[in-house]
């Protein structure tokens, strides 16, 4: 069988198919599924939800809605802060057989700084000297369902760079930044991200989109605006990371609509490394495993190998 | 992986620790409910009032739907399902030998011990398609009571004891061909009779054709009496009426089983969030769907 496994920075994982952020908690699933999700998670590395400062409760109700080919989510970044995630998470988190990153987000530079200097301590003293190998930091700049911050941070080349050089400056770690794709030219934003230190691109957060209310016919979700994900976003995604891959040299995360075997061939082959499972995972929770197992045997009988397929679509027939 | 029969064992073969793979053994309209039977390789037997995430094989829809566990025998599992929308309308009209994705059971289901063990009667409420989990809660609170009441002829002062519990069944109807989604209940509810549950169902008839136009409320208004223990389901506004209505008596404990939309069923998403009577959040998928009166619309 094809070696799947890939170096992302100072990661090592097994695969190549990790989950979104947001839309898989591993904790939840064990209680469901059992132990073994934790002992051999379908992921070959575990992203956590996106974590902010201080608790958050998230958008007004209805939050979520199927739309064609997808669904709209404003869950807004929902959660209980920085002090329960490193109090009650991190330390289960580093328990799992695979390495972590953790997204997180902020409604100014200096959040984002106070994050990731808490979660440094945190590590070292969980993990010791050799953490850098165990986690990496995702730096959410692209929630389209906050008034604030973060995915402002993430349309603007000035201060994603900004962003980016504060954080690099005092974390040693995989510095993996996050892009919204509600940007005229997302190539722009990510060039400034990995010229300002990021190690990583991820690409791509949600549309922004509106769902009309049948009967009242006014806007359905209590927040008005949401975030639209599934295969409906496909080929919009795919162009971000093929454009991505001309503008960068780090290594491209690429996710948005990913639901089977054909999809992550084409991600890998516009320029992703890695590919993120998201919405597709709610109807099957064990879809990131099961799409690596697709995944070398389609290299197999393909006669490709996974370095091979990277960036396939820019070279010529 | 020829073609997408191939494909799907493909799937199913990796998917199994999450997602099973069923086949519909039968599908009975019900009214204008179908009962859908499927046989679920690999089913863990579900608590009453714990649903599943259910999506044909051929779905054109991106997520799944969640529905109840009406009733199972080993890992052939009964769906009552309404057809509302896409997704429930495609699961309506699947056929023997159809494959069915399912991903369950999910959540808190009903406290059982509650229901039985008590001085007061146990009694359902339940609104149109809020009748699908009580198959499964009337055939297990039957079962409860037995183990926990009857002994062997011959052991024990007086052979079997004579059965105490009471269970009323309350359902509500638009009209009569609606009413007919009753019949699984009605089925297991004689059942229950024969082994000892002192068991009556009555029907609310909305439109009034027939008989009475009643609510299921009506009815609660009429039978209600304190010390009852009450397990609902139905729309919202018939809950908060029921609630309502058990709030006005002394000593009445009702738990609700709710409905909100949900992706993923599994606590990952946080789309099914509730803010509780007290403040806190709540997902109805992994801390219910089956609530404390009191802890949903306050004391
Ligand atoms: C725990 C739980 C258990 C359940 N058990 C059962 C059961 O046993 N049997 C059963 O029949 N049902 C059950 N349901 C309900 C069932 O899940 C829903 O009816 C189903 O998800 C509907 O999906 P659909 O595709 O058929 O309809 P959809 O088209 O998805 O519609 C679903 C609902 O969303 C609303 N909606 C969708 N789009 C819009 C829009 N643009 N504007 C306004 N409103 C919109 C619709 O009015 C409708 O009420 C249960 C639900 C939960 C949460
Ligand atoms: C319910 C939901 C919650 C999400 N939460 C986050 C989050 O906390 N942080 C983040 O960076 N992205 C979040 N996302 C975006 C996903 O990580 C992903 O970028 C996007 O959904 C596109 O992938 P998909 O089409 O495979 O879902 C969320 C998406 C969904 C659907
Ligand atoms: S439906 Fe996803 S958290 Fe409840």
């Amino acid at each position: 069988m094809v070696d799947l496994s890939v170096q992302l920075g100072p990661l090592r994982l097994d695969h190549p198919v990790i989950n979104a952020s947001g839309t898989m908690e591993i904790f939840e699933l064990a209680e469901t599924f059992g132990p073994h999700v934790l002992e051999r998670p379908p992921v070959a590395a575990y992203v956590s939800k996106t974590v902010t400062l201080k608790p958050r409760a998230g958008n007004p109700p209805p939050r979520i809605l199927e739309t064609a080919g997808g669904m709209i989510n404003a869950i807004g970044l929902s959660g209980p802060g920085l002090d329960v995630f490193v109090k009650e998470d991190l330390p289960r988190l580093l328990g799992l057989p695979c390495p972590l990153i953790i997204s997180i987000g902020g409604f100014s530079t200096g959040e984002y700084e106070v994050i990731a200097g808490r979660l440094q301590e945190a590590l070292e003293q969980l993990v010791g000297e050799g953490w850098i190998e165990r986690a990496g930091l995702e730096l959410n700049i692209s929630c389209p369902n906050v008034h604030s911050g973060c995915a402002s941070i993430g349309s603007d080349t000035h201060e994603t760079g900004e962003l980016v050089k504060t954080i690099r400056k005092r974390w040693p770690g995989l510095l993996v930044v996050k892009l919204t794709p509600n940007v005229a030219d997302i190539a722009a934003v990510g060039r400034a991200a990995v010229s300002a230190g990021a190690d990583a691109i991820a690409a791509v957060n949600t549309y922004k989109g509106l769902v009309v209310d049948r009967v009242s016919l006014r806007p359905y979700l209590g927040n008005i605006t949401g975030g639209l994900s599934g295969p409906a976003i496909k080929p919009l995604a795919l162009r971000s990371v093929y454009e991505l891959f001309d503008a960068v040299e780090a290594p491209i995360i690429g996710m948005g609509g990913i639901a089977t075997v054909e999809d992550v061939l084409e991600f890998m082959s516009c320029g992703a490394l890695v590919v993120a499972v998201g919405s597709a995972g709610f109807r099957d929770p064990g879809l990131a495993g099961v799409l690596a197992h697709q995944l070398a045997v389609a290299l197999d009988t393909r006669g490709l190998t996974r370095a091979g397929l990277l960036g396939l679509a820019h070279r010529p027939v | 992986m020829k073609d997408g029969s191939n494909d799907t064992i493909e799937e199913a073969h990796w998917a199994s620790d999450y997602r099973m793979l069923g086949s519909v053994l039968n599908n009975e309209p019900q009214g204008l409910m179908a009962r859908l039977e499927v046989e679920v390789p690999g089913w863990r037997s579900a608590e009453p009032g714990q649903f599943a995430l259910l999506q044909a094989g051929s779905s054109r829809c991106f997520l799944a739907r969640a529905v109840s566990v009406a009733d199972e025998v080993g890992a052939r599992v009964s769906f009552l399902i309404a057809p509302v929308g896409e997704g429930t309308r495609e699961l309506c009209a699947l056929n023997g030998g159809d494959m069915v994705w399912v991903v369950g059971p999910l959540g808190r289901g009903f406290d059982v011990d509650a229901l039985v063990i008590s001085r007061g009667r146990a009694v359902i409420v339940a609104g149109g398609a809020g009748v699908a989990p009580f198959p499964l809660l009337l055939a297990r609170m039957a079962r409860r009571h037995r183990a926990l009441f009857s002994r062997p002829v011959g052991e024990g002062p007086g052979g079997p004891q004579a059965s105490t519990l009471e269970v009323l069944v309350l359902l509500g109807f638009r009209d009569a061909l609606q009413a007919e989604a009753s019949t699984l209940l009605r089925e297991v509810a004689a059942l229950a009779c024969e082994s000892g549950l002192r068991c009556r169902v009555e029907v609310a008839i909305e439109d009034g054709l027939r008989g009475p136009a009643e609510k299921v409320t009506d009815l609660l208004i009429r039978h209600l009496r304190s010390g009852d223990r009450v397990a609902v389901c139905g729309p919202t506004p018939m809950a908060e009426a029921v609630w309502s209505i058990c709030a006005s008596k002394p000593d009445v404990r009702a738990w609700f089983s709710l409905e909100t939309g949900m992706a993923c069923g599994v606590g990952s998403c946080h789309g099914c969030l509730i803010t509780l009577a007290d403040g806190s959040d709540a997902r109805v998928c992994k801390d219910g769907p089956v609530f404390l009166g009191e802890a949903v619309f306050g004391g």
